[in-house]
This record gives C-alpha cells, structure tokens and sequence, in this order.
C-alpha cells in the first residue's frame, strides 16, 4: 500500500518529510518494488452524494474488483484507447459467466438478456455535457502508462473521478465532475502538462 | 452474429457521449441530461472487431447534393456517419466540400424521410408492403406500351444510368426526361457546336482574366467547390487574376469581384458584340473564323450603342475589353441569367465567340479527352425536357412513368400546366427519399436510401484535370429497414422484365462488383486481383480514368441578332444560391439557416429591388408587396439591395414547398411558379430570367429574418471598421491606375 499512500498524498509527505527521511523514503520505497513512478499528481478534490442509480442488473463493481481483483480496464477495455472507456459488451460478461456463478439470479438475469441477444439497458451515472471535450486515453496516458505507474492499481487512478468503486455495487457518482473539480485539479497538475486553455476542453 | 451489422446493433451503442444522441433517434429532439440514471447507455452485445466506441473511422464515398459528383471522406462512430469532409483523392474538389455536401448528414438523418412504399388508394397515400409495391409495378409497367413509358429523373450518371438506360430498353421506350432547375443545358450546346465538345474542361487557374457574365461558377454553379478552388489558384497566382462579373444581380462570385457592373438583363449579347467590335475593329484582332452574318453583326454595335443599350458607361466597357486583350490568356463565361434569356443560346454564343477572338480556347478551355466509358457519363439534365414532359403529358402520350432525383411538380411554372397533365398519366411512380411535392403526387411511392447509405458510381461531368469516376459506398447500415438502394430498385424493374440476364446479380452490390471485375486493366492500375482493385475504389474512392489529350475546334457559330425591348419594364431574377439550391435542400435545417450570401437572410422569402426604383414606387425596405407577372402573383418582403440592376427584380429560389416535410413546408413563396413558359427557340430550354413582372406595395414594413452586421442598414458597417476602405482616388495615387 506504499504505492497509494505515495499517491493520495505525494507532495505533502514528502515536503514534511527531512533529508534523511527522504533517502530513506527512497531506499524503502525501491526496496519494497521494482519499479517506481516516474512522477507525482495531484489528484482532484471535492465530493458529490450522487443519487442511487437503480440498473437493470445489479451489478456489483466490489464482488469483481475487490473480491477478485479484476483491472477495471479489462471490462472498461476502451479507456486506454478512446474518449469513453465503454460499457462492455454482453458478450464479456457472458465469456465468465457462462460457467462462473451461474446459480445466482443476477446471473441468469443477465444469461437471459444474451439468450433474448438484448443488451441490458444501463443507465448512464457519469456524464459531461456536449460542449466538454473529455478524453480517457489522454487522462490515463499522463496519469498512469507515461508515470509508468503499475498497471495493476489503475483502480486508483480511476478513483481520481469516479471514487470508491470498488467498494460500490452498481456504480454511483461520488465525484461533483464539474468545471471546477476538472480546473483545480488541471492547475494543480500544470506542471505535468495538464492544459489550461479554454479550448483544450471546450472545442 | 454476423460480421454484418443490423440496425438494432447501432442502437447497441456503447460509450458514455454517444448514446444520448443514438437512443434517441431523430424523432425527438435529444434530451440532455446529467442527471445520473435519466439516459440510458447500452452496450454492443458482441463487440464488432473494428469498431471503438468512441473513435471514428474515415470512409471514401462520393456526395450527390447536387450534380458536381464531388469525393467525401464520410467519419464513422459507432456505425453512425457523422461528418463529412472533401476527399484529397478527387480531384474534382480537391478534399474540400461545401456547404451543401456537409449538410448532407441532415439529408440521411431527416426526421421526414419516406420509411415504408405507400400507394394511393381512394385518393391518399397509404403505407403497403414492398412485396404489394413490386406487385403492382410488375402489373402496371408490363401492361404499359412501351413508347409509352418514362423515367424523369436529374442529371444522373455511372451504374445507374447504365441500368436505367438498360430498363427503357426492355420497356422498349426510349423517354428519359433529365430535368434539373440549375443547369448550363444551353452553355453545352453551344459549346457543342463552337468547340466540338459540350463539358470542356475550364481552367479558370490558368486565366489572368476573367469575364463572367452572371455566371455564379462559386455559388450555384455546376462544381462550385472545383471552380472556387480553381478561383483561389487564379487569385494567388503570380499575376493576380482580375475578376470582372457583369450581371443584373449580385451573385456569390459577384461578390468577389474586382468590378461589378451592373448590367441592364436582356441586353448582355449587346454587350458581347460591342466587345467584340472593339476587340476586332479598334484592338484589331484578327476576325478568322467569325461568319461573315456575325461579322456584319458585331460591326452594327459600337461603344455608344452598346453603352445607351446595356446602361454601362463606354468608357468602362472600352477599359474592359482593353484588359482583356492584354491580360492573355483570359477566360469569358456565361451564366444561368444569360442561358436563361428568350435569345439564350445567341446571348450564350455572342460570349463564347469572345474566347474564341481572344485565343482562350486551348489555353483555358481544354478538352476533357475521351471519356473511355459513354454509357457512365453524366446524361445531364435541363429546362427543355421539363417542357418536352409537360407536353408529352398534356398530349395523353404518356401512360406511365418513375420520377427519381428531381421534383418537377415543385419546379414546373404553372403556366407549363404540368400538374394538371400529370392526371393524364396513369400510373406515376416516385422513388423517393422524402415526402416532396412530386412524391405526394404520385400513385405508387418507394422509399429509397440516403446517398450515405447506398452503393454507386458517379461520373462528374465538369472533370477535373484527372478524369475520374467517383466510388458511393454506404457509411453505415439503413436507418430505416424499409427503404432500398437505387440501384437495388433498378435492378429489381430489370429483373422483371430480363430474369434471364439480371436473374445472375443478387442484388446492386453484385452487380457493381461484377461491372468493375469487368472494367479494362487500364483503369485497374496494376491491382492484383478484382478483389484488389475493388478494395483500392472503396478505399481510395476514386478511379482514374486515363481520357487521352485532344485537341479543341475553335469556331464561332452563326446566332441570332439580339432583339432588346426597351420598354420591358422590371425583369424577374428566379436566382439559385448555394444553399437551398433549386430548393432540394430546403428541408435540411443548417441550409435554412445559412444566410443568404447576399441579403443575409434566413429561413425565408424575400424580392431583392435596387433602392432607386422602389423608392420611385414608393417601396420601402421590409415593406410586404406583391410581385406579380402573366402567370401569377406571389406576396413576399422586399429587401433593398444595390447590388441589383434598376430593371431587375430577383427572387431567390428554394422556398415555397407545399410539401417536403416539416422544415421546407410552408416557408417563403416559389418564385419558379410564377414564370412565362417562354423557350429558347435554338435549345427549348426554358426562359427563366425573361420573365416580365410588375411590383405593388401591399403593406407597411415588417420583420424578416435577416442576420445584418448592425441593426438597420444592411450595408452599412455602424460605425464599426469590419472591413477598411480607401478611395479609390487614394488607390490610384499610390498603385497606379
């Protein structure tokens, strides 16, 4: 957990910390892995009670991240590749559970909605307004594959925005994902590169 | 599934952005919404291999919105076509696109197209299955005598003109009636006749001048998006091309122009002979090749008569024509307000002889070579057909016939009585893509597909340096199960009368995969296989066709003398814009909300007056009048314009549908309704701009919608230097004159 603690908290601990603690952060921290991140962020701060959402599966995000340790963008494959990181297709689901848990309702809820070839209508909790141009490839390129921060605790950089889902079932919106929430945490970051002109989202 | 996509797997659309915009449809306005859990966001159930929601995908196509056959790049998300762009590929337009193709989205997605053939049954249109609709074609076309048969369609060309060719030679008729509203029919005959070719290839680029008399070559013009980039190239070269438009109404390329003149309407055959007459008698020319009948004509126009006739100052014709002898090459042009006369094609022949005095043939009229293809070229459409229908129709010649491309119940004058004639016709079939005027007048409907959605070949007929034939494939699947592609429908006519021959082709598809297999390996360009080659066209969306170099005839033709009426009073301007076109695009919102290059207005009608003579009336701006000619009157806003000759009243085209779906129907007056059914005695063609009407004030001033760079006068900046001027007299001092 020395990777998340780095993370939540980069600039702070280390400003506290002295010289000495400092080699020896380091020394530690290049004992305990094998590799570092190239570089720290600033996450974003601020909160939201977003609404339950009820979906037409109730999916539990914690059963699949938590309890299994499934990457979110083994499901969420196109966050790395587009501007949205896509709901996944049924046949995804249905790739595990055609054999895993297959006595559980939710599941043969779902087998159901493939035998029909229907995908589950699931209603939308994250949204950005047209007008802003968001992108998860751009997002995840600076804040995880150029960091080199390790794949397998991606979990912690989508948490940046969409918070806590692995403790979550259906996914709720715990972020406020407004102007102010995207410009506080790009001022913070504007050192990484993090674009401050208008129509870097705006266009 | 299958690697094919059905229409359910589009709505299956995944990604957070997307899905608002697809689930929705088009019959509601989207609703947009953060609020969590409102929308709904659905996944594909097996993902497609290519497809990333959210990343789009660039297609090759070609754009029909009007007959240019200009190459697009089509972008692709989600198996949903989302914008379109110029192809680089063609030639034609060089990777640019105008207005009209990017509107061409608002086409395909319309909330009005026809999603289900329809008959009439007891007087109204009633949805019936396609299985019912090809039924009662089969009956009615296979009781039909075949002389008696007709298609009516637009300018069409490549696969589907051969296929309709073929069916009216199985229907053993021979009637193809090609209409279209904006059209250079007479330019081509007279071409025919002068320079042995009617399509020539103009290279405005390599002109150091040019002479366009009404000819909107930027605007609503034949390729409007290759002759404005040709324009630019002319604009940019090291001596700087000079643009003189001479016309009755300022058009888009009026607009650019060095000098506009404005010139008395009727009179510019006047004005072609009079420079003529400089150029040979004072310039001294040599007159080779001009008839003798000609030459005795051209001598009866000096500056004075020209200049009382025409209403130009002598001495700006006299500069005029001296530029044009010492800028060489040069290039002259005629456009729809010349073609357009009573005397169109003696008008349009007194212009082109100029290029042939000047030495221009050759150099920026060049041949397009031989097209290797015939039957794929480009059976150009025009006014005279439109009149040869209507007689046919009024003569009961006629006992059935396919209207496609073209809307002739909206663009017929009145006085042609076409609708009326249309009851002589038994049995009218509209392939159609929207409930347009001539759809609603028909007895059998069939809902064809959108231009994205179907397959095709499309020969340009302006061609551009590279002759070419431009590949139409669809960019994404059917939005609407019912409707079909054009060729499919061809084909399917075909196959009831030859099953033998078209029996073997399963549907258009194959039979355009069959007919390229079939093209000579000159146009294959060392592809491997057909598959290859195939796979290079869909790609590339061009094929290049190797036409040969010719050379040019450079001869003048024998034309009437002009006969001007000095008393003509006001002549009716029925002027097409780049927009809403011959009105085809009225129904598409982004066209009806573009201004007007001109009078910047939207989403209506209006009559353009020079303020000089509706002051003389008592006119106002924005004051409600009647403009009223032989055939009828129409009740409209007038908007005051002094890019307008004092004789000339114009009426823009496009508005006034009776029919065409929500945003076209009920909008603004049709200007073409009201026009004489006088023709040019050479072409038939329809005399459009010789029209005479009288203008009444009916009412006190009132709003139009017109988007102005200030709050009252149109031309005037407020005060605000958007654009800086100097005098001339400034000009002349420090460039030189």
């Amino acid at each position: 957990m020395v990777v998340k603690n780095r993370l939540i908290n980069p600039g702070a601990g280390f400003a506290r910390a002295g010289l000495a603690g400092m080699v020896f952060l380091v020394m530690l921290l290049m004992s305990s892995m094998a590799m570092a991140v190239k570089y720290d962020v600033v996450p974003p701060s601020g909160t939201h009670t977003g609404e339950d959402v009820p979906q037409p599966i109730e999916f539990p995000h914690d059963i699949h991240v938590k309890d299994n340790d499934i990457n979110c963008m083994y499901c969420h494959t196109y966050a790395r590749r587009s501007n949205v990181a896509g709901i996944p297709p049924t046949s995804k689901c249905m790739g595990c559970h055609k054999v895993i848990a297959t006595d559980k309702p939710r599941i043969q809820q779902l087998t159901k909605y493939w035998e029909d070839k229907e995908p589950p209508p699931w209603k939308k909790v994250h949204d950005l307004p047209d007008f802003v141009h968001f992108t998860h490839e751009k997002h995840l390129k600076t804040l995880a594959f150029d960091r080199e921060f390790p794949v397998e605790n991606v979990k912690e950089i989508c948490a940046f925005c969409h918070g806590d889902v692995e403790n979550m079932t259906v996914a709720n919106k715990v972020k406020p994902l407004n102007m102010g929430f995207c410009v506080n945490c790009h001022i913070a970051n504007k050192d990484l590169g993090a674009p401050g002109d208008c129509w870097k989202c705006h266009k | 599934m299958s690697g094919k996509m059905n229409r359910r797997s589009f709505l299956k659309v995944m990604g957070w952005s997307g899905a608002g915009v697809a689930l929705t449809g088009c019959d509601m306005p989207t609703t947009v919404t953060l609020e969590e859990g409102k929308e709904e966001v659905v996944s594909y159930l097996m993902p497609e291999e290519y497809v990333i929601p959210g990343v789009g995908v660039w297609y090759a196509s070609t754009c029909t919105q009007c007959a240019a056959g200009c190459g697009i790049h089509g972008r692709v998300r989600e198996g949903r076509v989302l914008k379109l762009e110029g192809n680089p590929d063609a030639a034609v337009n060089n990777g640019k696109l105008c207005m009209m193709g990017q509107a061409g989205v608002q086409g395909h997605y319309n909330p009005d197209r026809i999603t289900s053939p329809m008959m009439r049954t007891g007087g109204s249109l009633a949805p019936i299955s396609w299985d019912k609709a090809l039924g009662v074609l089969e009956e009615k076309l296979g009781a039909v005598n075949g002389d008696r048969f007709a298609w009516f369609t637009g300018s069409i060309s490549g696969h589907q003109s051969v296929l309709l060719t073929n069916h009216l030679d199985a229907m053993g008729s021979t009637n193809h009636y090609a209409h279209e509203v904006v059209n250079n029919a007479v330019s081509r005959a007279v071409n025919q006749d002068m320079l042995g070719e009617a399509n020539p290839r103009l290279r405005l680029d390599k002109a150091k001048m040019i002479v366009s008399f009404g000819a909107d070559f930027m605007g609503a013009g034949q390729s409007p998006v290759q002759y404005a980039g040709q324009y630019a190239k002319f604009r940019t070269n090291k001596e700087r091309g000079l643009l003189v438009q001479i016309e009755s109404k300022m058009s888009l390329t009026g607009g650019s122009a060095d000098l506009w003149l404005a010139i008395k309407p009727g009179t510019e055959a006047v004005l072609a002979l009079g420079m003529a007459n400089l150029l040979l008698n004072k310039i001294k020319i040599s007159d080779a090749g001009i008839p003798a009948d000609v030459r005795t004509l051209i001598n009866t126009y000096d500056v004075t008569t020209v200049a009382r006739i025409t209403g130009l100052a002598g001495d700006r014709i006299q500069r005029v024509t001296q530029l044009l002898s010492e800028r060489t090459p040069s290039l002259v042009l005629a456009g729809a307000g010349v073609e357009g006369q009573a005397q169109g094609y003696a008008t349009t022949a007194a212009i082109m002889m100029l290029n042939h005095i000047l030495g221009n043939v050759g150099k920026t009229i060049e041949s397009a070579g031989d097209f290797p293809f015939p039957q794929l070229m480009a059976k150009q459409g025009g006014t005279a057909d439109l009149v040869a229908f209507a007689e046919a129709a009024k003569a009961k010649k006629l006992d059935a016939v396919i209207f496609h491309g073209s809307n002739p119940v909206y663009s017929a004058p009145k006085s042609l009585g076409l609708t009326e004639a249309l009851a002589n016709i038994g049995f009218k079939v509209a392939i159609s893509q929207f409930p347009d005027e001539t759809a609603m007048a028909a007895d059998l409907v069939l809902p064809v597909d959108s231009y994205l959605e179907d397959w095709g070949t499309q020969v340009p007929a302006d061609q551009a340096e590279t002759n070419a034939i431009h590949v139409q494939q669809p960019l994404m699947e059917k939005l609407n199960a019912e409707t079909k592609g054009l060729g499919d429908i061809l084909l399917t006519l075909l196959k009831q009368r030859k099953k033998d021959e078209y029996g073997q082709f399963e549907d258009y598809y194959a039979y355009l995969r069959n007919a390229f297999a079939a093209m000579p390996t000159s146009v294959k360009n060392d592809a491997k296989s057909n598959d290859e080659f195939w796979n290079t066209a869909l790609q590339t969306g061009v094929i290049k066709v190797d036409s040969g170099t010719k050379t040019l005839q450079s001869t003048v033709v024998s034309f009437a003398a002009p006969i001007v009426d000095d008393n003509a009073g006001l002549t009716l301007l029925p002027s097409p814009r780049l927009g809403l076109f011959d009105g085809r695009h009225a129904n598409l919102p982004w066209l009806q909300e573009a201004p007007d290059q001109i009078s910047k207005v939207v989403w209506d009608s209006w009559v353009e007056m020079h303020p000089d003579t509706a002051a003389k009336m008592g006119i106002g701006n924005l004051d409600l009048v009647e403009v009223s000619s032989a055939q009828g009157s129409v009740k409209l806003r007038v908007v005051l314009l002094k890019g307008m000759h004092a004789d000339a009243v114009a009426i823009p085209l496009g508005q006034g549908h009776e029919a065409y779906g929500r945003y076209a129907k009920g909008l603004g007056v049709n200007p073409l309704q009201i026009l004489d059914a006088t023709t040019d005695a050479k072409t038939g063609e329809l005399a459009m701009y010789s029209t005479r009407v009288t203008v009444k004030r009916i009412g006190p001033a009132d709003s139009l919608s017109i988007v102005r760079m200030g709050t009252g006068a149109g031309d005037s900046q407020v005060g605000r230097k958007l654009v800086v001027t100097v005098p001339v007299e400034q000009v002349r001092r420090t460039e030189g004159t």
